[in-house]
């Protein structure tokens, strides 16, 4: 583990690097966001860099700007100032080689599993090449247990199939970034461990870049090689901590020792935010 | 270490919980809509049997439900009184189409567009506050006494609550939804086609029901007001013969094409709306 306090210059200077493991992905560079209808001053001179193929978790507390500077990274909407770069390229809006995924599953309940995880593609490029990919869209529904399930309605889903339905929608497009916003917030404790486990095998298997919104710090230790951890009002980065636990994780890494020491710092971490 | 969960005295006994339904509710339904129905028909008839109000004022269930078998019989045969509800179902059916496809198309305009939330919906909340039924005459002087001024006037107080409703289901999407659209690069017709005019059909129905019950109200007060051959006239006509069975024996066919109107929307909506949770105003599916 390796920490950078940022604490004592707020998103200042020079952007916190993560050791040299691969180009990078993600920048984000002095970004800052006021809402201008109410004056919400969300984020402020974020910097961060994400690298090749790494995972990175966002902590903070409610309200401090994450779903914001993930909303903004997709491009979905216009920063105040700043900017985030792409594989070099400024994002000015929605980009083909971004993935999202929400807390919600936000599944058409009038589409099947299929047809749903079908979606991007038939608004990308139509409904023939939509129906053209219909095994890859399988495929994918059985890479994470659905196969038999292509025709059920999104009313006859748990909420973690439903949940796992999205992934797959999110997959089928093959982007080479996710961002994903508390993805598993709404599931229960137990279907979440193995919607992380499923979500690390996927990442490593397609050595895909990831950048997810988590509230649980479990959940963002598990997951990240890199986690940065947010404090609120304005929005900053007020940590990035680096978590080389060894790879693939299960979920018996929670009960090491070492997991421990990083979920305890995380928490002090937030706990500091929250006092000041 | 253990836990105690239990007190002592109900700790072998076994625990029934009562069901906690009332009485009410567990009559099954035939029987308590019959019973419902029966109550109603015995005030009826004894308030006529007991002459509280006159009997010419009132018919009792007996003389209704005879002139209704009379009419059904002279409908049957293509009477005067087919011809009346032919017509008067014409009015209504013309009317409701218009009201829902001019309701529709404003829906989509107030809901899509800033231009119509702020342009248009103020001019149609004003119109909504308007008196509509004493446009009445100024439809007669436009289109006659035939059924076209009668279509414009179900038409007319017909089609707001479509508008009212198709604007509010367009924007009941889900936003993170249209978030996840927009990052899939959607068009604006796209995230309109395939995301927020499916998620506001159960919307739209509901308006389109209320504009099925409001345009028999349209065509039957465009009669009473402006003449013409409908039920609506022979309505009028009969009540001022003081044939007072008669004018139920109307307007129960009246309602009745309101109803088959009302269910053929439903059945449809069922068709479409799949998806969606039951409707507990929904009489069919209950
Ligand atoms: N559309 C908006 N208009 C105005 N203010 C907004 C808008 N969206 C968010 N905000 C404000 O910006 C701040 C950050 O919101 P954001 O949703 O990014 O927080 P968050 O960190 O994702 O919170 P949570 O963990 O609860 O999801 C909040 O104070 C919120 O009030
Ligand atoms: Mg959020």
């Amino acid at each position: 583990m390796a920490s950078h306090q940022t604490g004592e210059r707020p998103g200042a200077g020079e952007p916190v690097r993560s050791p040299p493991s691969g180009s990078a992905v993600l920048e984000v560079k002095n970004l800052s966001k006021t809402y201008a209808r109410n004056q919400v001053h969300a984020l402020d001179r974020i910097n961060l860099t994400i690298r090749d193929g790494q995972f990175a978790s966002i902590i903070g507390p409610s309200g401090c700007g994450k779903s914001t500077l993930l909303k903004i990274m997709a491009g979905l909407f216009p920063p105040s100032a700043g900017q985030v770069l792409l594989t070099g390229t400024p994002v000015q809006g929605p980009r083909p080689d971004i993935g999202m995924m929400f807390q919600q599953a936000t599944l058409l309940p009038w589409r099947t599993s299929l047809d749903n995880v079908l979606l991007p593609i038939e608004i990308r490029h139509g409904s023939r090449a939509a129906q053209s990919r219909r095994g890859l869209a399988g495929e994918l529904l059985s890479l994470v247990g659905l196969s038999g399930f292509e025709k059920a309605y999104p009313g006859e889903l748990s909420g973690g199939m439903a949940q796992r339905v999205a992934i797959c929608r999110m997959l089928v497009t093959e982007p080479s970034v996710l961002l994903l916003d508390e993805p598993f917030g709404a599931l229960d404790e137990l279907t979440r461990e193995r919607m992380n486990e499923e979500l690390q095998r996927i990442c490593t298997e397609r050595s895909a870049t990831a950048f997810m919104v988590t509230h649980s710090i479990a959940e963002a230790v598990f997951l990240a090689d890199v986690l940065f951890v947010m404090s609120s009002r304005p929005g900053r980065i007020s940590e990035v901590i680096e978590i080389d636990l060894p790879r693939p994780r299960d979920f018996s890494v929670t009960t090491e020792p070492d997991f421990g020491k990083i979920v305890h710092h995380v928490r002090q971490q937030l706990d500091l935010g929250a006092q000041l | 270490m253990t836990t105690q969960v239990t007190t002592d005295d109900a700790a072998d006994a076994p625990v029934v919980y009562e069901e906690t339904e009332s009485l009410l509710d567990r009559v099954p339904r035939a029987v308590s809509i019959t019973v419902l129905g029966l109550l109603g028909l015995g005030i009826w008839q004894a308030a006529v049997s007991l002459e509280l109000i006159s009997r010419i004022l009132l018919p009792g269930p007996a003389e209704t439900f005879g002139e209704i078998v009379e009419s059904a019989a002279g409908i049957v045969a293509r009477d005067h009184v087919f011809d009346a509800l032919w017509i008067t179902t014409q009015e209504v059916i013309l009317g409701f189409i218009a009201a829902a496809a001019l309701g529709f198309g404003l829906g989509v305009v107030v809901g899509e567009t800033k231009f119509g939330q702020r342009a248009v919906m103020p001019y149609l909340v004003g119109f909504n506050a308007l008196p509509k039924v004493a446009f009445a005459p100024v439809f007669v002087a436009w289109l006659g006494f035939g059924i076209n001024s009668k279509i414009m006037m179900a038409l007319f107080i017909a089609f707001f609550p479509v508008i009212v409703d198709t604007a509010a289901g367009l924007a009941s999407a889900d936003r993170d939804t249209v978030m996840l659209f927009r990052a899939m690069g959607a068009s604006r017709w796209q995230t309109l086609r395939k995301l927020k005019l499916p998620a506001a059909l159960p919307f739209i129905f509901a308006g389109l029901k209320t504009a099925a019950v409001f345009s028999v109200v349209g065509a039957v007060v465009g009669e009473y007001l402006g003449g013409g051959k409908g039920l609506g006239e022979l309505v009028r006509l009969s009540a001022q013969q003081l044939r007072i069975d008669r004018v139920f024996a109307l307007i129960f066919y009246l309602s009745l094409l309101g109803l088959a109107l009302f269910a053929v929307i439903g059945w449809i909506e069922r068709k479409i709306v799949f998806w969606h949770r039951a409707d507990p105003t929904d009489v069919a599916s209950a």
